[in-house]
């Protein structure tokens, strides 16, 4: 167990150190976000200007409301892109040292996606700390329970990039199935527009979407304001997360060389 | 399984391995005892690396039994990566880590760590030359180093069995005789079992204790290089004389396995070992007033092997072991 549990710290600390090592990474994860809030929210919060303005959105200002939202996004873009580097190193043959090595298969893939969720998490923590300035409403108590949402996303979906990786061979596919699904998820999350105006077939879309919830959760925690229950949130993120998991350590330990 | 495989490090029995409908590996038996340095010599594409990968349990058979240090490859996987090293055909190195980063990974992931694990490190790091490297990316790191750098990795847990997939393969020549000098060190100084592919004959002989040649998935010869040699013939020792006159060889009869006579005044003498003969039999071609204008010998190659076996050569590059001896025949004559 204890070789596991070593298999597991050092998966996870070499997906830290390569990030770290990986200016580029960092600065485009964090430049895309900023762009979000800056040119989209700004604009539209003095679009939104008027007295009545805020009924729209719980009472809260446009950027109040939006960071959450593109906090989540962030956290959820870079989980999701996390399983292009295990593509990556199946062409760059370091796959095989894991594969041949003893450690349980489900303790390396866990280490890795632990640590690329780590990353996201930091990323997102980024972009929070860059917000506050500009959205006004937010509650810095609520960081804390915040966290442990875009935890749980970015392991979900960590798992679900690995996952989707391990199928796929080429870099080409997988990036077509991340623009095929990423927009269409984030602005079905309730992270720009509120769900109540949504046309129904959307909303339909909207509630089986992971996302919404995390944006839910963290806007609860750090604006004080929801559609759902946050510990329902809490709930839907952490049995999706489990599925994730299991689903690719699973997956991983079945693998072998095409 | 019987008692009489506890004493071998690897048993593989009728190995069969298909992709779809292409059969890459096809009935393939062989055993390698402890302490040995076993080579597969083949073309590309004759099931070779297919092969290491059953064996280091990263492919499942699908037919046959495969044992790696006393365990079943499909039974038991782990039991046989814990004894197992593996360098690849491609680099399986992560280029964004440093060296020392490489094996520190490595070791954790074998559930080595601390002190002993920093020794370890240390250690390979010196046998290898790289200690001075240690804290450079290993995408900085050239052909040669890495290659290096790999063989410390899969030596740093010290398994009992070492494979070895095509290990000097796009290496030039110098980098190559140095990769050499590692293995045979690593195999005097740790006694780890070695088993390793290749497609350069020259590498096979340099290295190996023992070869199988293998050919579209099949193993169409096996034993020491002496032996397979053997199997192409003798050394020939070739004379070319002046003025020959029909009747030359029985001058030669008891220092010959066969003598015989070729157009263009040669000779051809069929003999055990060319290099012990050559003397005597220019001896006793002075006696017998012969003036010998050239002499050469050709001695059986693993390609003539190959080339008997399956009538091609085992690569496109000529044999590099054909060496001619001319000598000028007055200073024989003096």
């Amino acid at each position: 167990m204890s070789e596991a549990l070593d298999a597991l710290i050092v998966m996870a600390y070499r997906q830290l150190k390569r990030f770290r090592r990986g200016r580029a990474r960092i600065v485009s994860s964090i430049v895309n976000p900023i762009i979000w809030i800056v040119f989209f929210g700004l604009g539209w919060s003095n679009v939104f200007n008027f007295p009545m303005a805020r009924m729209i959105f719980g009472g809260l200002d446009y950027l109040s409301f939006l960071t959450p939202g593109v906090v989540a996004m962030s956290v959820f873009t870079a989980s999701f892109i996390g399983g292009i580097t295990v593509i990556w190193d199946k062409q760059f043959g370091f796959l095989k040292e894991v594969l041949v090595a003893p450690a349980p298969r489900w303790a390396t893939i866990l280490g890795r996606i632990m640590g690329d969720s780590v990353i996201a998490v930091l990323q997102g923590l980024i972009i929070l700390g860059l917000s506050f300035p500009v959205a006004h409403s937010l509650n810095p108590w609520g960081v804390p329970a915040s966290i442990l949402y875009m935890l749980i996303l970015s392991l979900a979906f960590t798992g679900v990039g690995v996952s989707l990786a391990l199928r796929i061979t080429s870099m080409e596919a997988f990036q077509m199935i991340i623009s095929f699904l990423m927009l269409p998820l984030v602005f079905l999350s309730g992270a720009f527009y509120p769900l109540k105006y949504m046309p129904d077939w959307m909303k339909i879309i909207a509630y089986v979407n992971p996302l919404t919830y995390t944006v839910d959760g963290i806007r609860y925690w750090l604006a004080g304001v929801s559609s759902f229950n946050p510990y329902l949130d809490l709930a839907v993120l952490s049995g999706l997360a489990a599925i994730a998991l299991v689903v690719a350590a699973k997956l991983f330990s079945r693998t072998a060389l095409d | 399984m019987g008692a009489d495989l506890d004493g071998f490090a690897i048993v593989v029995e009728g190995l069969v391995k298909r992709y779809g409908r292409i059969v890459a590996v096809n009935g393939v038996s062989f055993r390698v005892g402890y302490g040995e340095v076993f080579g597969f010599l083949g073309p590309n594409g004759a099931g070779k690396t297919t092969t290491i990968h059953v064996l280091a349990t990263l492919l499942r058979p699908d037919g046959g039994r495969v044992m790696v240090a006393g365990r079943d490859v499909v039974r038991d996987p782990v039991g046989v990566r814990r004894s197992i090293g593996v360098v690849f055909q491609d680099p399986s190195l992560d280029g964004e880590l440093t060296g020392y980063e490489n094996l520190y990974l490595h070791g954790r992931i074998y559930g080595l760590r601390g002190g002993l694990l920093e020794e370890r490190i240390e250690e390979m790091l010196r046998f290898v030359e790289l200690w001075e490297h240690r804290d450079r990316l290993v995408k900085y790191y050239s052909g040669g180093m890495r290659r290096r750098l790999e063989i410390a990795r899969a030596l740093l847990h010290r398994p009992r069995i070492l494979f070895l997939d095509e290990p000097t393969l796009g290496l030039d020549p110098q980098t190559r005789a140095h990769i050499w000098d590692y293995i045979r060190k690593m195999h005097r100084e740790m006694g780890v079992t070695v088993f390793l592919t290749t497609h350069y004959m020259e590498e096979a002989e340099a290295l190996c204790d023992r070869i199988a040649i293998i050919d579209h998935g099949k193993i169409i010869a096996e034993g020491t290089p002496e032996e397979l040699k053997r199997m192409a013939g003798n050394d020939i020792v070739y004379l070319k004389i002046r003025d020959v006159k029909p009747g030359v060889c029985g001058f030669f009869e008891d220092l010959a396995l066969e003598c015989r006579e070729l157009p263009g005044g040669r000779i051809a003498l069929k003999v055990g070992d060319a290099v012990k003969s050559l003397p005597g039999i220019l001896l006793r071609a002075r006696d017998k007033g012969l003036e010998v204008l050239e002499a050469s010998y050709h001695r059986p190659s693993l390609n003539d092997v190959f080339l008997l076996l399956t009538g091609r050569e085992i690569r496109e590059e000529g044999p590099m072991d054909m060496i001619k001896a001319v000598v000028m025949s007055r200073r024989w004559r003096r």
